[in-house]
């Protein structure tokens, strides 16, 4: 994306903030901030008057606001002054399940624009709680789910906001927390402007950071996660649709899952990325997943400048073969540079609310990775100015994967599989496995290892074209290991 | 016995008595003041230390301490300094709730037991009944859910039984599930300066002192969506003797002072001075026998009650009486003052009293026995009340014939409520089966016109009415009604 | 009436009583007792759920039992044990109506319904009033106070509804309406709705076979107001706070 599309985009929004002029108190119709009252229909009939009445701006000063689910409607924007507070109600059956978006919200919006979410205040939902009410209410038979993972389903939870198919749409300054479910999800939205937002969101399972699904022109920057699922996730329900035309700049992720992520469900897929600034810490998973496991297309990703502080896996790029119905995946043209990435020992999300499962045991520190299929390579990615700090210690009595042909053909292929990081459990390399791919450049990276590790650090299998420049590899006891290994790949230069 | 012995001896008293008198920080048992770890195992711990060393008192600092059941044992004291909250699980099987006693501060046959300090008592009762109500819908844990509510395990502030010398000062009780603290055949019970605040769930009365003897509750605000204070009598052959209740008030949605509902064996000897009652649903006082107890020398002594729903219920009834026979006799009421309100008393409330016994207008003050069991010798003096009138015959109606008068029901075996026999036909009292009642210097008021008299009274023996005052709007109106009683002597 | 007809009504009445067989506690589905939640969509939800599941009956125990609209559908009976009351909230947005009257309990095109026992319906109509009049004052409420004051209960095009005991009091609009309903009974109820101007006790229009008796009306406007398009109506034993007995016009 040209930096020109950027400013068009900025430039537009700004416009329709200025549009949203007049300003009404939700206090005037009647909504009641004492934390008990349900203010439901209220807001709502505030929403609707300020629709008909040329639009503005919906002000809830100080105070809690208890509500069920509400639907914003164009050329409104709710804002939220410092201390005021949206209260999620806890009683599950004060929200809709949408039937066009099959999910549970607080705040929907379905079709509408210029809509917005602004000021310092909060979104609570409360989830926890609503979450277990729903559980109790299921366990009484007054509520049908099945119950997977003695939990109800995704969409049998409320999220705080959910948006779809919604044009110009702005969430600043705002602080999300504690949905029963995903938190934020925009779906198909054209003109999403996310800026300085604080999310707190680990009161239950699936808690996402923010959701982008098949967005066109995207803006996400200022903002802090902190998340126990994945922070910043773009996903492609449709495979008609795209996720494209997105910058992310200068935020901050925690999670007990992925930091960036592309997927899980990605079948149209991700184009024209821009992600800049980007500082994971204390995550559970891997700071970039990038996944094409249903068909999706990844193309044109850039990623500048990461700082990845105690995460348990730092990339992950993987194309599978999970939902694709016959449509084939891609992945290609990926730039990754300026990265600084300290992988420890421990458990990186120990301590935080629902801390992400362990799971592919037995297994060493898992290295970063790069896996397509033997007919989806992964093509052209390009690793510039990276350095990783791992742990090392990979122990083989513990878990082994050799170097044989017979060991590194021993990896399953797992085309159908949840695509993470661990999935293949003991991998042959510390630093970086690579196995699938077409055109990988290595440029000024180095991997260090901690302590001594019995593996080497990079395994390249079935690569066509890969080149290292400038590579540094630092492991204690290491005088003449060979740290980049081989096997069934061809035009490889190391510099 | 040789000198060096005594001296031992000595040393060793000496040293148990220091030990006695020693306070213990909760931190030294790791009780965590966080609001989040459950300290249940770790205070029980401290209790059952203190105790085996000879008592002393487990000191609570500023926190919020999470706890299921703790068991109070003999000369242990837990000291609940400002700030400091003892907080009840919210999960109902953190209770001891297969016992009779569900609480959260228990004891049992304890001697020398006290909590005080200005900290505060909070049973997170609601979300414990709505935790507890849940398992039963789930088919967890059985329960009737009579009144749609769990009949049993929900768990009390405190329940102490069969105590001795139990010491309750300064402390705030806060949102029980149930009853709030109960005191059962205890003995030399004294509690003071407390504030209970508990509305939070269904019968969360204030106080129940049940069968004790020797209380004395002073100086305390009792705010109870059920009985404010409550003296209940369990077992027939135990009773509620020698109690003072002095400078105390009290609000509720049932009533203000409440002597019942379970009364097997009695109360004797109380001393009720100098309280109020406000915003208050039912009777500003209540007694009651219903279940074969006797109840001898009552003395309520200056005692205002404001936007209150009655005044005075004294009443006999057969409930469970299992054919003993109940009693109430010498009963002095003075210095009283009363406001009646037209509309609901404790209105804005949570748990607000329920509306029933409809149609019906404003409630007289009533003394109701049954026939051939007369409350007998009760003496009005000085009294006060003031009804907002306004009766509507056409909504309600009982007239004075004395087909209207017998078709008020005995309703010998009804729970006991001043509403309970729906339209009376008296605005002020209305007296049936008794015997010697006095009323000395007594003024009714009716604020809006009665279809009504002030006073009706039904098989009356011996009634004697001296300096009485009636205000009604309109004109001169025969306000006492007599009716198949004798011995009515109306003086000046 | 026949006998063939009577036989049949009684044939149908025990169909009914069968269908409505399970009853249902209300804090089956979360309802709230202390008078401060907002029940109305865990008292909706169980009225759709019981409506689902072959009818019955939703008991509601002493307590105050807040709520706003609530739709009475198919073989639901609720009943209000003594001591229980549904207190109307005082926010104007949490209602909505049928035919245009917006009511606290609708029902419109249902079958064998009924509101019975002992408790109250209670309006908290001057509450409700001005929060209306505060809203049209703003200009946020395009309707007038009319439009806007929701009655206790109405009913369009229902059938064999039963209306038994309980007590309705302080209506914001008017107490009861029912329109092109038929086999209505209502019986021993007692309203007492005299704190808001204008409140009329019953309205019934296109209605046919309703029975009507035992019924104490205090309101602040006509107690009974029927239009002609009512057919067998009958009136029993039904008296306003003056003592007068009720009479229908037809």
């Amino acid at each position: 994306m040209g930096k020109a599309n950027i400013y068009l985009l900025m430039l537009g929004l700004l416009f329709s903030v200025q549009l949203s002029a007049k300003d009404y108190k939700v206090s005037d119709f009647g909504a009641k901030a004492d934390g008990i009252t349900v203010n439901t229909c209220t807001i709502q009939k505030a929403i609707d008057y300020i629709n008909e009445n040329g639009g503005g701006r919906l002000v809830f000063e100080a105070g809690n606001y208890v509500t069920g689910s509400i639907y914003l409607k164009s050329n409104v924007t709710l804002q939220l002054n410092h201390g005021a507070t949206i209260l999620g109600s806890t009683n599950p059956f004060d929200y809709i399940k949408d039937k066009k978006i099959g999910w549970m919200s607080m705040i929907f919006a379905v079709n509408q624009e210029n809509i917005g979410i602004t000021g310092k205040g909060t979104i609570n939902g409360r989830g926890f709680i609503t979450a277990n009410n729903m559980v109790n209410y299921i366990h009484r038979g007054i509520y049908t789910d099945p119950l997977k993972l003695d939990r109800p389903n995704e969409t049998n939870r409320p999220q705080n906001v959910y948006f779809r198919e919604c044009t110009n749409v702005t969430i600043t300054d705002i602080t999300l927390r504690d949905p029963a479910s995903w938190n934020q999800t925009y779906d198909q939205c054209k003109n999403l402007y996310v800026d300085n937002i604080y999310v707190d969101s680990k009161s239950y399972w699936n808690n996402d950071g923010i959701d982008v699904v098949d967005c066109d022109g995207v803006v996400i920057k200022n903002s802090y996660f902190d998340a126990a699922d994945d922070v910043l996730c773009f996903k492609s329900h449709s495979a008609d649709h795209i996720c494209q035309n997105v910058v992310v700049d200068n935020c901050v992720g925690r999670s007990s899952a992925n930091g960036l992520k592309f997927g899980t469900v990605s079948r149209g897929g991700f184009r024209n990325f821009k992600v800049t600034n980007l500082t994971i810490f204390d995550t559970f998973r891997s700071a970039i997943t990038f996944a094409a496991v249903d068909g999706g297309e990844i193309e044109n990703i850039v990623v500048d400048g990461v700082r990845s502080i105690n995460t348990g896996n730092v990339i992950f790029l993987r194309i599978g073969d999970r939902w694709s119905k016959g449509k084939k995946p891609y992945m290609k043209d990926i730039t990754i540079s300026n990265v600084y990435a300290e992988v420890p020992f421990g458990k990186p999300d120990a301590g935080y609310n629902y801390e992400g499962p362990v799971e592919d045991l037995p297994r060493n520190i898992s290295p970063a990775s790069i896996v397509g299929l033997p007919e989806y390579k992964i093509q052209n990615v390009k690793l510039k100015n990276i350095e990783i700090v791992y742990p090392g210690a990979g122990n083989p009595l513990y878990a082994k994967r050799g170097l044989t042909p017979a060991e590194l053909d021993s990896i399953p292929e797992m085309r159908t599989a949840y695509p993470e990081f661990s999935q293949f459990k003991e991998l042959p390399a510390w630093g970086i496995y690579v196995r699938h791919a077409e055109g990988i450049s290595f440029e000024n990276v180095t991997f260090t290892a901690l302590k001594k590790d019995y593996r080497p650090s990079i395994v390249i299998d079935d690569v066509k074209g890969a080149s290292f420049k400038g590579m540094l590899f630092n492991e204690p006891e290491s005088k003449g290991k060979q740290q980049i290994f081989q096997q069934k790949s061809s035009n490889v230069v190391i510099q | 016995m040789n000198k060096l012995k005594i001296i031992v001896l000595s040393l060793t008293l000496l040293c148990v008595l220091r030990l006695s008198a020693e306070d213990y920080k909760a931190s030294m048992f790791g009780i965590k003041s966080n609001g989040t770890t459950l300290n249940t195992t770790a205070i029980q711990k401290a209790i059952d230390y203190i105790h085996e060393k000879g008592g002393g008192q487990l000191v609570f600092y500023v926190g919020r301490y999470l706890t299921g059941t703790i068991q109070l044992k003999s000369n242990v004291k837990i000291r609940l300094e400002e700030g400091a909250i003892l907080v009840g699980s919210t999960n109902i099987y953190d209770y001891n709730i297969n016992t009779n006693y569900s609480s959260l501060v228990f004891a049992y046959q304890a001697e020398n037991i006290a909590i005080t300090g200005k900290g505060v008592i909070d049973g997170q009762g609601r979300e414990v009944a709505y935790n507890l109500i849940d398992q039963v819908h789930k088919g967890i844990i059985p329960d009737d859910l009579k009144n749609d509510r769990p009949s049993t395990r929900r768990p009390r502030a405190i329940y102490f039984r069969e105590c001795k010398n139990v010491d309750i000062t300064e402390i705030v009780i806060r949102n029980s599930a149930d009853w709030v603290q109960v005191y059962d055949q205890c003995q030399n019970l004294k509690i003071d300066k407390i504030t209970v605040d508990s509305k939070a769930f269904w019968n969360n009365d204030g106080l129940d002192v049940v069968d004790c003897k020797d209380v004395k509750i002073t100086n305390s605000f009792i705010d109870a969506t059920d009985d404010a204070i409550c003296f209940k009598s369990h077992d027939a052959t135990k009773m509620c003797e020698n109690v003072e209740v002095r400078n105390c008030v009290a609000r509720s949605s049932a009533n203000g002072i409440k002597f019942g509902t379970v009364t097997s064996g009695g109360y004797k000897n109380f001393k009720i001075i100098n309280n109020k009652v406000y915003d208050t649903f039912r009777s500003a006082i209540t007694i009651a026998t219903p279940d074969g107890g006797v109840i001898d020398n009552i003395l309520v002594d200056s005692l205002y009650a404001y936007n209150t729903g009655n005044a005075i219920y004294l009443r006999i009834g057969a409930r469970w009486n299992k054919g003993r026979t109940g009693s109430m006799s010498n009963i002095t009421i003075q210095n009283m003052y009363c406001e009646i309100p037209n509309t609901k008393p404790d209105t804005g409330y949570e748990y607000e009293g329920p509306i029933e016994d409809l149609p019906r207008n404003i409630s007289p003050a009533s003394i109701v026995g049954i026939p051939g069991q007369d409350i007998t010798n009760v003496t009005l003096r000085n009294i006060q009340l003031v009804y907002p009138g306004n009766s509507n015959p056409n909504y309600a109606y009982r007239g004075t014939k004395p087909a209207d008068l017998d078709s008020i029901p005995e309703m010998t075996a009804a729970y006991p409520e001043f509403s309970q026999f729906k339209e009376l036909p008296a605005w002020g009292f209305y007296v049936r089966h008794a015997k010697n009642v006095k009323f000395e210097n007594v003024t009714l008021t009716a604020k809006g016109k009665e279809y009504r008299p002030a006073i009706v009274l039904d098989d009356v023996k011996g009634a004697t009415f001296s300096g009485m005052k009636y205000n009604e709007p309109g004109g001169s109106k025969k306000q006492l009604h007599v009716y198949k009683s004798s011995g009515v002597i109306q003086k000046k | 009436m026949s006998k063939i007809k009577i036989v049949t009504i009684i044939l149908l009445t025990v169909c009914t009583v069968n269908l409505s067989a399970k009853d249902y506690k209300a804090s089956l589905f979360g309802v709230k007792s202390e008078g401060v939640t907002l029940n109305t969509k865990s008292i909706q939800k169980a009225i759709d759920f019981i409506s689902e599941n072959g009818g019955g009956k939703l008991v509601f125990y002493v307590g105050r039992y807040l709520t706003g609209t609530i739709q009475l559908k198919s073989n639901v009976t609720i009943e209000l044990k003594e001591g229980a009351v549904w207190v109307a909230t005082p926010s104007v947005y949490d209602y909505f109506g049928v035919n245009g009257t917006k009511a606290l309990i609708v029902a419109d095109g249902q079958q064998n319904i009924g509101i019975v026992g002992k408790g109250v319906i209670e309006g908290q109509g001057a509450a409700v009033l001005e929060q209306i009049n505060t809203q049209i004052q703003k200009g946020y409420l395009r309707e007038t106070a009319a439009q806007a004051s929701p009655a206790l209960i109405v009913m369009n095009n229902c059938s064999d509804i039963v209306i038994d005991e309980f007590n309705l009091m302080n209506a914001c609009g008017n107490v009861q309406s029912y329109t092109g309903c038929k086999s209505l009974i209502i019986n021993g109820v007692t309203v007492k709705s005299t704190s808001v101007k204008g409140t009329k006790g019953l309205l019934l229009a296109g209605c046919d076979g309703v029975k009507l008796s035992n019924i104490f009306f205090e309101t602040s406007d006509t107690e009974i107001s029927t239009t002609e398009t009512s057919k067998n109506v009958s009136i029993m034993n039904c008296k306003n706070a003056a003592g007068k007995k009720l009479q229908t016009k037809n």
